[in-house]
C-alpha cells in the first residue's frame, strides 16, 4: 500500500472515530441536534473506539508494526485536531464528513484486502 | 463532615494550584524560547526543500545530474578499480581508504575519501568515465547560503554551539515540566477533549491551548524527551567521563570503541590489497542493500578489514525506527566475514539501538513524505501551544492585575507583552526575513551565508525594539501586517530577483520550490486575515487593546 493511500485512509478513519466520540458527549451531541435529548453514548462510544483502532490497520500496512503505531498516534492527533476545527465550525458537516469518511474508508480497506 | 470535605477539597486544590503555579510561571519564562525552537524546529522537517528554493543555481546542476544519472557509466567494480588506483597513486600513506563508488542505482558520481596529515578528512572526485581526477571545485557556489541547515542549527544550538545546545537542552526539560505539571492542572481534560469556544475573549484561548496541547500531547512528549536523549551524552557526560577519561582524548577514546569495535592494529607486512569487486558484490547480497561506500583500514598491510556499507534509500528505510544502515566487514587477506550489520541494526548493543531509535523518532527519518507532513503538522500544533500559552497569560492579567511583581507590575507585564509579540510575530518576520535576505544580498559576496543570518537576526532583534517601542496592539498589528506583506510578496521578489515563479515551477514539476512559496503564500493569508480580525475585534468591543492574534496567524507564522 502506497504510503498516501495508507495515511489517508488512517486520517479518514481516525476522524470518524473521534468524530463519533465527540457526538458522544452531551456537549456536543446539543450542538449537533440542538435539542436537548441525550446522546446514544455507549453506541457511539464503542463505534468511535473500533475506528480509531481500524485507523491502525493501514498504518501497520503501510509502514510495518514499528513505524505503524508511530504513524497512527500522530494521525489519531491529527483526525481528532480536524475533528474539534470541524465541529465547532459547522456540527453537521462534522458528522456528515464523518459519515462520509468513516464508512468509505473501511470500503477501501476492505478492497485493498480482497484485491491483489 | 462539611469541614472534612473543606480540608480535603483545599488539599487537593493546594497540589492543583501548586502544579498551576509551576506551569504558569515555568511556561511563561521558556514559552518564547521554546516557540523559536519549535517554530524552526518545524520548518526543519522540510530542511531540504528551504535549501533547494535558497540555491536556485543550482537547479540546471541538479537536472543534469538527474538525466546524466539515467545514462550507463562505468561498472561498479571498474568504479571500485579506479577509486584504488587514484589512492594508491596520490595518497598511499593515508591509513584509511573510504571509497563511495555510486549511488543506489550504481549511477552518479565517483568519490574517494580520506585523512590528511593534518588528520582533516578530504575527498576528491573521480571521473566517472575514464577514473582520472577531476578539478576541484574552485570556488564556492555564487550564492553560499545555509539554506534550510540554518533553522535545524537554529532549532537545536541556537547558532551558539555547545552553550546553545545546553540552553535548548534546559528548555526541553522545563517543558517536559510544563506538560506535566498542565496536565495536571487541567481539571477537565476528557470533558472539555473537543471543546473550542470562539469569540470568548479569555476562555477561546485557554481552549485554543487546551486543544492543541492535549490531541497532540503523544508528540509533543516525544519530541521533547527524544530532543533531550539525542544529546544525552553532552548533558550526562559523566559515563564517558569515568570510563574513558575527561576531555577530548576521553571523546575519541570513546567514539573510537563505540564506533569501531574489533578494529585491526597493523601487522606490519606488507600485502596488496585484493580487488574489491568480490567484497562489494557479497557484502551486498549479505545486508541486502546496493553499496554506498567501501572503507578499506590498513590498506596495503596484512591485516587490511574491508568493510562494505549500504545506501538506505530502499522502501525498507521507511519501516524501520532506526535509520542506520547495513554494514559487512571483512578481512582483505581472508576473505572471512568479520562483523555484519543489518540494516536498522547498531553496534553499541541494547542502548546504542535505543538511541538511534529516539534520533530517528526526533528527525523523522522514516515514513518519507506523509510522516513528514504528520510532524509539521504535530510540530505547528506545539508552536500554537507555546503561543497560546504565552497569550493567554496576558489577556487573564489584562482585566485586573494580581500584582505578582508588586509595584513594577504593571511594567513587567508591559515587557512580557513586547516579548509575546517580538517572539511569535517577530520570528515570523525574521524567518520570512531570512528568505528575503537570500535573494537581496548579492551572489558572490564574500561570507554571503553569515550576512543571511545577520538579516535573521538584525530583523528579529528589529522586531523586539518595534514592540518595546510601540503600545502592544498596535505592535500586534504592525508586524503581522508586515508579516503578511513580505509572504505575499516573496514570489514575486522572486520573480523579479531570479525570474523563477509558481507557474514556471508548476510546469516544470518542480514540488519542492512550488510547495516553499505555496506555503508562504498561506501563511501570508493567514497573517493577513489575523490582522484585520484584530482590528475588526478592537472596534466591534471598543475595548483595551489586546494582544490577540489569531491561532492560525502564529502556527503559521
Amino acid at each position: 500500500m502506497s504510503e498516501w493511500l495508507a495515511g489517508l485512509l488512517s486520517l479518514a478513519l481516525a476522524f470518524a472515530g473521534m468524530a463519533a466520540l465527540a457526538f458522544a458527549m452531551e456537549r456536543h451531541y446539543e450542538q449537533l441536534t440542538g435539542g436537548r435529548n441525550r446522546p446514544p453514548a455507549r453506541a457511539l462510544r464503542c463505534l468511535g473506539a473500533a475506528l480509531l483502532l481500524a485507523a491502525l490497520l493501514p498504518c501497520v500496512w503501510g509502514w510495518g508494526a514499528t513505524v505503524g503505531c508511530v504513524a497512527w498516534l500522530g494521525f489519531v492527533s491529527a483526525g481528532a485536531i480536524g475533528c474539534v476545527a470541524g465541529i465547532n465550525a459547522a456540527p453537521r458537516w462534522a458528522a456528515r464528513a464523518a459519515w462520509a469518511f468513516g464508512p468509505g474508508a473501511l470500503l477501501a480497506l476492505a478492497w485493498v484486502c480482497i484485491a491483489p | 463532615m462539611a469541614k472534612a470535605q473543606a480540608t480535603s477539597g483545599a488539599g487537593q486544590g493546594g497540589f492543583r494550584q501548586a502544579q498551576a503555579w509551576l506551569h504558569t510561571w515555568c511556561g511563561l519564562w521558556f514559552s518564547w524560547l521554546l516557540f523559536a525552537v519549535f517554530l524552526t524546529g518545524t520548518l526543519a522537517v522540510f530542511e531540504e526543500p528551504i535549501t533547494h528554493w535558497m540555491t536556485p543555481e543550482h537547479h540546471a546542476e541538479e537536472e543534469a545530474a538527474l538525466a546524466a544519472s539515467t545514462r550507463p557509466t562505468a561498472s561498479l567494480g571498474q568504479r571500485l578499480d579506479w577509486g584504488v588506483a587514484y589512492m594508491q597513486k596520490h595518497h598511499a600513506g593515508a591509513g584509511m581508504w573510504e571509497l563511495w563508488p555510486a549511488d543506489a542505482k550504481g549511477a552518479g558520481e565517483l568519490r574517494v575519501f580520506w585523512f590528511d596529515s593534518q588528520r582533516q578528512y578530504v575527498s576528491a572526485e573521480l571521473d566517472t568515465a575514464s577514473g582520472a581526477p577531476l578539478p576541484a571545485a574552485s570556488q564556492p557556489p555564487a550564492r553560499l547560503t545555509l539554506g534550510g541547515q540554518h533553522f535545524v542549527d537554529f532549532h537545536y544550538e541556537l547558532h551558539a554551539g555547545k552553550v546553545g545546545l545546553w540552553i535548548v537542552g534546559i528548555a526541553a526539560l522545563a517543558m517536559l515540566v510544563a506538560l506535566v505539571s498542565g496536565v495536571i492542572t487541567h481539571r477537565r481534560i476528557f470533558k472539555d477533549f473537543f471543546t473550542f469556544r470562539p469569540r470568548k475573549g479569555q476562555r477561546s484561548w485557554l481552549d485554543a491551548h487546551n486543544a492543541v496541547a492535549v490531541l497532540t500531547l503523544p508528540f509533543q512528549f516525544m519530541i521533547a524527551y527524544t530532543g533531550i536523549v539525542i544529546s544525552g551524552l553532552t548533558f550526562m557526560p559523566v559515563g564517558v567521563v569515568t570510563q574513558f577519561g575527561a576531555g577530548m582524548p576521553g571523546a575519541w577514546a570513546f567514539q573510537a570503541a563505540l564506533n569501531e569495535p574489533g578494529k585491526p592494529r597493523p601487522s606490519g607486512r606488507p600485502m596488496a590489497l585484493p580487488a574489491l569487486e568480490s567484497f562489494a558484490l557479497r557484502g551486498q547480497q549479505l545486508m541486502g542493500q546496493p553499496v554506498r561506500a567501501v572503507v578499506i583500514d590498513h590498506p596495503g598491510d596484512a591485516a587490511a578489514r574491508i568493510g562494505v556499507y549500504g545506501w538506505n534509500e530502499d522502501a525498507g528505510a521507511q519501516r524501520r525506527l532506526s535509520a542506520t544502515s547495513g554494514l559487512a566487514m571483512f578481512s582483505a587477506a581472508t576473505g572471512e566475514v568479520l562483523q555484519l550489520r543489518l540494516p536498522g541494526g547498531v553496534d553499541g548493543g541494547k542502548a546504542s539501538l535505543t538511541q538511534s531509535v529516539m534520533a530517528g523518532l526526533h528527525m523523522v527519518a522514516f515514513g518519507g513524505l506523509a510522516l513528514k507532513w504528520l510532524y509539521f503538522l504535530c510540530g505547528l500544533a506545539g508552536s500554537a501551544m507555546m503561543a497560546t500559552g504565552a497569550i493567554l497569560f496576558i489577556v487573564k492579567r489584562r482585566p485586573r492585575h494580581l500584582g505578582e511583581f508588586g509595584g513594577a507590575t504593571a511594567r513587567v507585564y508591559r515587557l512580557i507583552e513586547a516579548a509575546n509579540v517580538a517572539a511569535i510575530a517577530g520570528l515570523g518576520v525574521a524567518c520570512i526575513g531570512f528568505l528575503w535576505a537570500n535573494r537581496l544580498v548579492p551572489p558572490g559576496l564574500a561570507q554571503r551565508d553569515d550576512w543571511e543570518l545577520a538579516m535573521f537576526f538584525g530583523v528579529w532583534a528589529l522586531a523586539l525594539v518595534h514592540a518595546l517601542a510601540r503600545p502592544a496592539a498596535a505592535a500586534w498589528k504592525e508586524q503581522l501586517g508586515l508579516l503578511a506583506a513580505l509572504c505575499l510578496l516573496l514570489p514575486l521578489l522572486n520573480a523579479l530577483t531570479v525570474g523563477d515563479h509558481l507557474g514556471a515551477q508548476l510546469l516544470r514539476g518542480d514540488w519542492e520550490s512550488a510547495g516553499v512559496e505555496l506555503f508562504v503564500l498561506a501563511t501570508g493569508l493567514a497573517a493577513g486575515w489575523s490582522r484585520r480580525w484584530m482590528a475588526r475585534g478592537k472596534s466591534i468591543a471598543g475595548s483595551a487593546p489586546r494582544p490577540a492574534a489569531s491561532l492560525e496567524s502564529e502556527v503559521q507564522a
